[in-house]
């Protein structure tokens, strides 16, 4: 078997602090090649460029999410070739609107730096689906949708994955869907020990 | 009721003629099935004995883990954690303490980041052995299956001496490992890596040069490197495509840039490749355990402490007041993380695992999100099997090393 180098050299880690290596690139938006990119070629479609543990997270409106990943996988300075995630939060508890945050986590193989993409969407929008660009988002973002419920529009199969098809009571990651599910799946006569907890989920 | 005077129908296929000569039979393979490791189910059209397409159904395994996650407390989510690819639960547990000390900023001291490489690297050995013998098994070769579950023990009694516990480990903790190590177990590891090295040449003799292995492995199930990308693939999928992508390498966490190892890569992304992969990964494995036992400091903390992070170490407890007090609250409150969202990554047996935490600041993660290699990997399949023949599905589902428990968590 051939053993192939690295196309670049691992960077240089100055400091023995695990998430200060650079892998997210330059910590300061202003800095980072990703968000002068997006600034420059979709003025209108950023949002936002911000750092926690050195991870660099681009918030963008969500009519432009396929435009700004296909352009962040095809530009040659920049070269986020790996689709590695996607995946959504729900807001419920933090802001009052949009309802959802879809995530994406894009990785760069030769450049060896990630990228967090976020759009906000409310309940009952769509989302551009990223399957034309990356083939590897399919399942992902069924597991959303099933999840979720949130609907990514130019999906070619877009079903429940995990969830039976037939599954009519919800979307179970959502934050006001009960730990314990709404109802009982066992035989009839028989009692539950454990009391049944209705409503949002309980926040410790 | 049933009513068991009459017969049920069973029905295994549906049938449907094309045409005057063609005929397509639509097949389900699982989720009882000896060759899907676990409750696959895999929609299969057929034409004759071609596929002319596939549809894996998953979710058969489906526990909400992450749904859990967002309802235990940070500490609390580790052994979950096992239960997702329960034949490597020591990786599952070091993704997400990775992701946790990441997210609260905590150092944890060298020798227990050694320790925890050679956790890692063990696991992954044991994980490499579980997919061997299977897939062997899958294909016909029942012989090494039996090697292979031998030399795993030993695996598991190293786990088992080191934290009590075989599969589901629980082993690492949020700041280090709570525990001493036990004296005797870096001898027994050595004595496991001297012997090893002849355990994997024995697998080789069996399988390596096997004509049959060689016709129901070469040239079936050819991934493209750019597909591989395309498709999101991560670990011996990608490398055996010739990707070099080894997060080990790549973006190195631990102390995986103080040892010195190779990425194996293949060159045609056929099962016989990603089976050199996965063979020569392991002899890998082994360096680095070697190279780890040369490095390790022999003693000094194995938590970091003074920590709000992490639990005070147990024989303080009973000792000192402050120490007593810190650990009521953390095990009664928990921690809580600063608000923010940490995505950690590390390379797992089967792939690239990510964890991907969102902090409201409270003691239980807002939201916990698995990234797990073979999820993404099975996607593969159906591009793999599109003209395949049936027979070499088998082959197909077993290249991928899906566990069920971490495609569905």
């Amino acid at each position: 078997m051939e053993q192939q180098e690295h196309p670049v050299p691992a960077p240089a880690s100055a400091s023995r602090v695990p998430w200060q290596c650079g892998w997210w690139g330059p910590t300061d938006p202003d800095q980072h090649p990703a968000v002068q990119a997006i600034r420059e070629h979709f003025p209108e479609a950023f949002v936002e460029a911000t750092t926690f543990r050195d991870e660099m997270t681009i918030r963008i409106q969500r009519e432009a999410l396929r435009n700004v990943v296909a352009f962040l996988r095809e530009n040659p300075a920049l070269r986020y070739n790996h689709l590695t995630d996607i995946t959504a939060v729900d807001m419920l508890y933090l802001r009052e609107a949009p309802r959802f945050d879809v995530v994406v986590q894009l990785y760069s193989i030769p450049r060896r730096q990630r990228l967090r993409i976020k759009c906000g969407v409310e309940d009952g929008e769509t989302v551009p689906s990223l399957v034309p660009i990356f083939a590897g988002a399919n399942w992902l973002e069924r597991e959303v949708f099933d999840m979720f419920g949130i609907v990514f529009e130019g999906h070619p199969d877009l079903r429940r994955i995990l969830l039976p098809e037939d599954w009519d009571e919800g979307h179970p990651l959502r934050k006001d869907y009960p730990l314990r599910g709404y109802r009982d799946y066992v035989q009839p006569g028989y009692e539950s020990p454990v009391p049944r907890i209705h409503g949002p989920l309980r926040r410790l | 009721m049933l009513d068991f005077s009459q017969p049920t129908p069973v029905v295994i296929s549906e049938e449907r003629q094309l045409s005057e000569t063609r005929r397509e039979l639509v097949l389900n393979m699982g989720p009882q099935h000896p060759s899907t490791h676990g409750v696959l189910r895999v929609r299969l059209t057929l034409e004759g004995e071609v596929v002319i397409a596939c549809d894996p159904v998953i979710g058969y395994l489906h526990r909400g883990v992450e749904k859990l996650g967002e309802t235990h407390r940070y500490a609390q989510v580790v052994p979950w954690t096992d239960r997702t690819d329960y034949v490597a639960a020591p990786l599952n547990n070091l993704g997400y303490v990775l992701a946790v000390e990441k997210l609260c900023g905590l150092e944890v001291p060298e020798r227990a980041q050694y320790w925890r490489m050679i956790m890692a690297e063990l696991s992954r050995i044991a994980s490499h052995l579980v997919w061997l013998g299977t897939h062997a098994l899958d294909i016909g070769a029942l012989s090494v299956s039996l090697y292979t579950f031998r030399d795993r023990e030993l695996i598991l009694d190293i786990f088992e001496k080191f934290c009590g516990a075989r599969l589901t480990t629980n082993m690492m903790e949020i700041g280090g490992f709570s525990r001493e190590i036990p004296p005797d177990l870096p001898d027994m590891v050595r004595d496991f890596i001297r012997y090893f090295p002849s355990a994997i040449r024995q697998y080789e003799d069996l399988l390596t040069e096997n004509p049959i292995w060689l016709a129901r492995t070469k040239g079936i199930g050819v991934i493209e490197p750019e597909v591989a990308i395309n498709y999101g693939l991560t670990g011996a999928c990608l490398r055996g495509s010739g990707v070099n992508y080894d997060v080990r390498k790549a973006n190195p966490y631990l102390l995986y840039d103080r040892v010195e190892f190779d990425v194996p890569l293949g060159t045609h992304g056929d099962v016989y490749d990603r089976y050199l992969v996965r063979v020569e990964e392991m002899r890998q494995a082994i360096r680095i355990i070697e190279q780890c036992l040369e490095q390790v400091p022999t003693d000094g903390p194995l938590m970091a402490h003074d920590s709000p992070y992490v639990i005070p170490p147990h024989k303080n407890v009973m000792r000192t007041a402050e120490d007593m007090q810190r650990h009521f609250i953390w095990v009664i409150k928990g921690f809580s993380p600063p608000k923010g969202e940490v995505y950690h990554a590390i390379e797992h047996s089967k792939g690239e695992q990510g964890y991907y935490l969102v902090s409201d600041g409270s003691p239980i993660p807002y939201r916990m999100r698995i990234r797990s290699p073979d999820f993404v990997n099975l996607q593969s399949l159906p591009y793999m099997a599109q003209g395949a023949m049936l027979a070499d599905v088998v082959a197909l589902i077993g290249t991928i090393d899906i566990v069920l428990g971490s495609v569905d968590r």
